[in-house]
């Protein structure tokens, strides 16, 4: 278990409770805030536990990407 | 157990292996294209969505959220301990892995039970529908993680195992996976309709 490892989980812990309060909102700025807090922790899964940030950047391109997409198309779409 | 140094800056060595990724992919595309189309028939009636959504309990949703990301820390932890040679620290991770990883479980069939109870089945409305697809799917690949995470486990616990750094680093992409794919349905099927 590193530094790093704890970090990331109480990082991702925070963003979770987060998103759970910012939904009962009915601000406007609920999705976008709800969907970017999602990129985070998807990001810091797959770049601290999974160790993609050790691999090539052409994964970290793929991963990101991907991301990037799915939330774009989400986020228009609502 | 045996270890070998991997260059994973080499394009065709990821962490997990080049086939689990491309297996990752394809799993993150399926869930993808089935959120966008639960997004854009959400369109179509928002009433009916929002009202569905409304049943779901935003607090089991989280707490479940924990559970995963929790159990996906300790896999890391794992991981972590096996490359540098402390076996008997990496299959206490391990087993604190499949142990939320269970409760992850336990407290989803206590939800689908309340659903159930409560009539809202896959045919109740197309909300439901997607509900418990993309849900039950997601499930079922953490019950293979766990199915994988065990054979690991007792693959390590053998005297002269020969279980390899990279069949439990590609074990802990299976499991991340899930973490992955449940980040991307949670917000979703949960919080933004």
């Amino acid at each position: 278990m590193t530094k790093q490892h704890i970090i990331t989980w109480v990082i991702l812990m925070i963003l979770t409770v987060t998103s759970g309060l910012v939904s009962q909102s009915v601000a406007a700025f609920v999705v976008p805030v709800i969907l970017l807090l999602a990129a985070f922790k998807f990001i810091g899964v797959a770049f601290n536990f999974m160790e993609m940030k050790k691999a090539n950047l052409f994964w970290k391109i793929l991963i990101v990407g991907y991301l990037v997409v799915f939330i774009g198309i989400v986020y228009l779409a609502m | 157990m045996e270890t070998t140094k991997i260059n994973y800056k080499n394009i065709f060595y990821p962490p997990g292996g080049i086939l689990l990724w491309i297996i990752i992919f394809l799993e993150l595309i399926t869930f993808g294209v089935a959120l966008i189309a639960m997004v854009f028939s959400a369109k179509e009636d928002p009433i009916l969505f929002h009202e569905s959504r409304l049943h779901l309990n935003v607090t089991f949703g989280t707490i479940n959220t924990v559970l995963l990301l929790t159990s996906g820390f300790f896999m890391a932890a794992s991981v972590h301990e096996l490359k540098g040679q402390r076996k008997e620290k990496a299959k206490k991770y391990l087993l604190a892995t499949m142990l939320f990883g269970v409760l992850f479980l336990v407290l989803k069939s206590i939800e689908y039970n309340a659903k159930l109870d409560a009539g809202l089945i896959m045919g109740s409305n197309t909300f439901f529908t997607y509900y418990w697809m993309l849900t039950l799917f997601h499930v079922i690949h953490v019950i293979v993680g766990l199915v994988i995470l065990t054979s690991v486990y007792f693959g390590l616990k053998k005297k002269n195992s020969t279980t390899k750094i990279e069949d439990v680093e590609a074990s802990a992409a299976f499991w991340h996976m899930c973490d992955l794919i449940w980040l991307l349905l949670f917000p979703v099927i949960y919080l933004l309709f």
